[in-house]
């Protein structure tokens, strides 16, 4: 099919490859971003994600980013829909000991139990792991906490900006002479996602081998410090402090590595010459050659050490070219180079996501059928899923209770009526 | 049946082996051997590319690099020219010796040589081997052999359009740390694990394609639905979420030269929160007109209403946590259920007693270091199979006896002429 504004047809994957862990459930108790985005991950792969949830903690996800902000709904948000896609809902009151029982059931019935919740939060809601034990000897919980749940600091809060912070990787994003930039979106709910995702496939792996289950305890600020071991590294031995380089590269030192204005609105172009081949093409393209003579640009080391005249004089060229095709003529020339891409123009002017389907459609009840991001991999004996968009709320407590849990229709029909559920 | 229990000290995923090739997946075979697997990584006789590049010890570039000691603790290291012929034979006959390939070259070069995954896929006892590959673009595609780094990378995938600063005369920021390769490892490993999965349930192993560019491009959070459902384009902000429309500033210059992050810009969730801040500046004489009434009724009735006013509220507690130094902000804030922190520099991290707490610092050797070093461990606790630092970063080649001839059957001069020949 086509979107309409796109300029490439939609594929979605086969769907006559199996889904590599079909017949693991999970039980979802994640919110916001953190935890939703881990078990998106497992849901895409097959996974059967029930989500359990209740007006009373609410994941605020549905709330954000409605689609129609004049007509109330908890199933509007397609930020929701993004994250929760491919999961099924049921609600449940834990408060009501019918309600609070349906969830053990379906805990005595899955592999994984998963929330990020506040380091202790998911013990007071009556989970604490002792108990989940009891309920299922075979469940691997996982918690995602900013802190962790150890530590004499584990009652602290985090949301994104703040573990990105704390962690280092704010302050290592901006340039040298300004304040840190830090990150314009909550990366370490998405790490800390990628890397809870992990953690649940490893505890499978470990269940299988060795029959035990477990709780892995997840922090994520540090998810940040993890992938900041070469400052931390650098501290310890060469006793240098942390220095912001903005679009440079300190390591290798190479030059130019920058982003340069192009034509157009607030457009740039990333360009990173690694050695002298693509330099002299550098130059052949942006029509510079008198640079390659200059004896302040004539290898790496001088390139570097007169790196702001360097960046000024390319800079002083591309400002006037359309930023796709010096792109293209750059990479047709060997040079790395990539424009800084808007989320239209990854998702209506990028030929090599459209090649690889990557932004597959699926239907939603109330917002229709929509692209979703892909997974990013491609597996040649089994496929993952983009099926169908969010649960609605609750959407599924029939189907959960009765064809999962054993639930008969009368007593179905009674938790609804007593708001068990 | 599986074992009853394990040994305390067996990871996760102890018993698995990997063969890592290439220079794009150090960080997914690292999750991998800290995890309990025996990863080898095969590097050529010269070195891979991460012990070329700095920081290196003592700023010498004749010393060990510690990018290279960040992304390969626990492995083991052998050296092997796959171009030539001996070289890979040998290449063909270590697959033979594993569970896993992570091949992080380019999407031709081993296929190519006649050692990629077009012909494991053709050997019938290589029916159970998980080929994980891990390039720039994916193994097809129009842009399948464009050259990229990092920053290109971060360009091309979204996240450099959200990041930056307020005035928009200032480029759009790369971070710095190269998250192309970390994010695009984390789904390589989730990827692997789960086709892992599939084999052990009986179905042959497979080629698991990732692509860097779309794991970049899977990362950049509302960019995604603003546009797909409202067609708003997201515009990068100082030190706070990147939005359609300018938000109020989150992050603050405190009285000690520390950075502050506010999220959301200080505005508090809840009654308590709000009675113990107001409480707080009043100390300082700081709260101006916030204990008017209407900024309660604002905060928590109907949140959605009167942005001036909130905008007013924040502007005010931004200027009062500029007049405090940083920690205390950070401190007193997490008290009060505010979900502030400080922008810490990483290595402030190392001596946080916190982490300490959690026994995240890995202690252990680093090669060209005399004194053991504190290497960020792994963000999750296994309570019963340790994720940890199982050995060192190895030397160029160091295991090549041990794999070569302990493991792979080669003689000890067969070892000795390849290496003469550079074939190892």
């Amino acid at each position: 099919m086509r979107l309409k504004g796109c300029a490439y047809p939609v594929t979605n994957m086969p769907s006559n490859l199996p889904l590599p862990l079909d017949g693991i459930r999970v039980t979802d108790f994640s919110w916001i971003v953190a935890g939703p985005q881990a078990t998106r991950i497992l849901a895409d792969l097959g996974a059967d994600v029930v989500k359990v949830e209740n007006e009373s903690y609410l994941d605020s996800m549905r709330i954000g980013l409605k689609q129609d902000a004049d007509n109330p709904s908890l199933n509007q948000s397609g930020f929701h829909s993004s994250l929760s896609r491919n999961k099924r809902s049921i609600t449940a009151n834990l408060f009501h000991p019918k309600g609070r029982e349906a969830v053990e059931r379906l805990l005595a019935v899955s592999d994984v139990v998963i929330e990020n919740y506040s380091a202790g939060a998911f013990a007071r809601m009556g989970f604490p792991w002792e108990h989940l034990q009891e309920i299922n000897p075979s469940l691997i919980y996982v918690s995602v906490s900013g802190f962790g749940h150890v530590g004499r600091d584990a009652s602290y809060g985090t949301w994104g900006p703040t573990a990105q912070a704390v962690s280092g990787a704010t302050a290592m994003s901006g340039l040298p002479d300004q304040p840190p930039a830090g990150w314009g979106f909550s990366y370490l709910d998405h790490s800390a996602g990628y890397y809870a995702a992990i953690a649940v496939l490893m505890a499978l792996h470990h269940r299988a081998r060795t029959g035990e289950a477990q709780h892995v305890d997840m922090s994520q600020i540090e998810t940040g410090m993890a992938v900041s071991a070469v400052p931390m590294l650098d501290y310890q031995v060469n006793g240098r402090t942390y220095e912001r380089i903005g679009n440079r590269s300190r390591h290798p030192a190479t030059a130019p590595h920058n982003t340069y204005r192009c034509a157009g609105d607030d457009r740039w172009i990333a360009i990173a010459v690694d050695d002298e081949a693509q330099w002299a093409s550098l130059c052949d393209v942006l029509g510079l050659d008198a640079l390659c003579d200059d004896p302040r640009f004539v290898d790496m080391t001088t390139r570097k050490a007169h790196e702001d005249e360097l960046d000024e004089a390319i800079a002083a060229v591309t400002c006037e070219r359309d930023p796709f095709d010096l792109m293209l003529e750059l990479q047709g020339r060997g040079v790395p180079a990539g424009v800084c891409q808007r989320t239209d123009d990854k998702q209506e002017r990028d030929p090599q996501l459209a090649e690889r389907g990557f932004y597959p459609t699926a239907p939603h009840a109330e917002l229709g059928e929509h692209r979703y991001e892909g997974l990013p991999m491609q597996f040649s004996g089994a496929r993952w899923r983009m099926d169908r968009g969010a649960p609605l709320i609750g959407e599924h407590n029939h189907a959960v209770l009765t064809e999962l849990l054993g639930y008969d229709e009368e007593e179905f029909a009674s938790m609804v009526s007593e708001l068990a559920i | 049946m599986p074992n009853s229990s394990s040994a305390p000290h067996e990871g996760p995923l102890e018993g698995l082996r990997v063969l890592e090739i290439g220079d794009l997946g150090e960080v997914a075979g690292k999750l991998l051997a800290d995890a309990g697997a025996d990863v080898i990584r095969l590097e050529p006789p010269g070195g891979g590319r991460s012990r070329h590049v700095g920081p290196f010890v003592d700023d010498d570039p004749g010393q060990p690099s510690l990018l290279h000691a960040s992304r390969n603790t626990s492995k083991r290291a052998v050296t092997l020219d796959v171009t030539q012929t001996a070289g890979l034979a040998i290449w063909q006959r270590l697959v033979g010796l594993v569970d896993v390939v992570i091949d992080a070259t380019t999407p031709t070069f081993l296929d190519n040589l006649g050692g990629g995954w077009q012909w494991a896929e053709g050997q019938s006892d290589l029916r159970d081997c998980v080929w994980c590959s891990i390039t720039p673009f994916g193994r097809t595609g129009p842009r399948r052999d464009w050259v990229v780094n990092d920053l290109v990378q971060l360009a091309l995938g979204g996240p450099m359009m959200s990041n930056g600063y307020d005035d928009h005369q200032l480029p759009p920021i790369r971070p710095d740390g190269e998250h192309s390769i970390a994010v695009s490892n984390e789904y390589a490993v989730s990827g692997l694990l789960a086709a892992l999965w599939m084999r052990n349930a009986g179905h042959p192993g497979q080629l698991v394609d990732v692509s860097i560019h779309e794991a970049v491009s899977a990362t950049t959070e509302g960019a995604f639905p603003n546009w797909e459902y409202f067609g708003r384009l997201v515009q990068r902000q100082t030190g706070r979420h990147s939005s359609p429309a300018p938000t109020a500033p989150w992050q603050h210059l405190a009285a000690d030269d520390e950075h502050v992050c506010l999220i959301n810009g200080g505005l508090p969730r809840g009654g308590a929160s709000w009675t113990g801040l107001l409480d707080w500046m009043d100390e300082y004489d700081a709260a101006a007109d916030l204990r008017d009434p209407q900024y309660q009724e604002l905060l928590f009735r109907d949140p959605r209403s009167n942005p001036e006013g909130r905008l007013h509220v924040a502007r005010t507690i931004g200027d009062f946590v500029q007049r405090l130094p940083a920690d205390e902000v950070y401190r007193r804030g997490q008290s009060l259920h505010f979900a502030w922190g400080t922008v810490r520099r990483p290595e402030e991290n190392l001596d946080d007693p916190h982490w300490a707490d959690r026994d995240f610092f890995w202690e252990g050797a680093c090669p060209g270091v005399d004194q053991p070093v504190r290497y960020p461990g792994a963000p999750y606790r296994f309570t019963r199979s340790p994720v940890r630092l199982r050995r060192r970063p190895a030397l160029l080649g160091e295991h090549n006896h041990e794999v070569y001839v302990g493991e792979l059957g080669l003689t000890i001069a067969e070892l000795r002429e390849h290496l003469e020949a550079g074939v190892v």
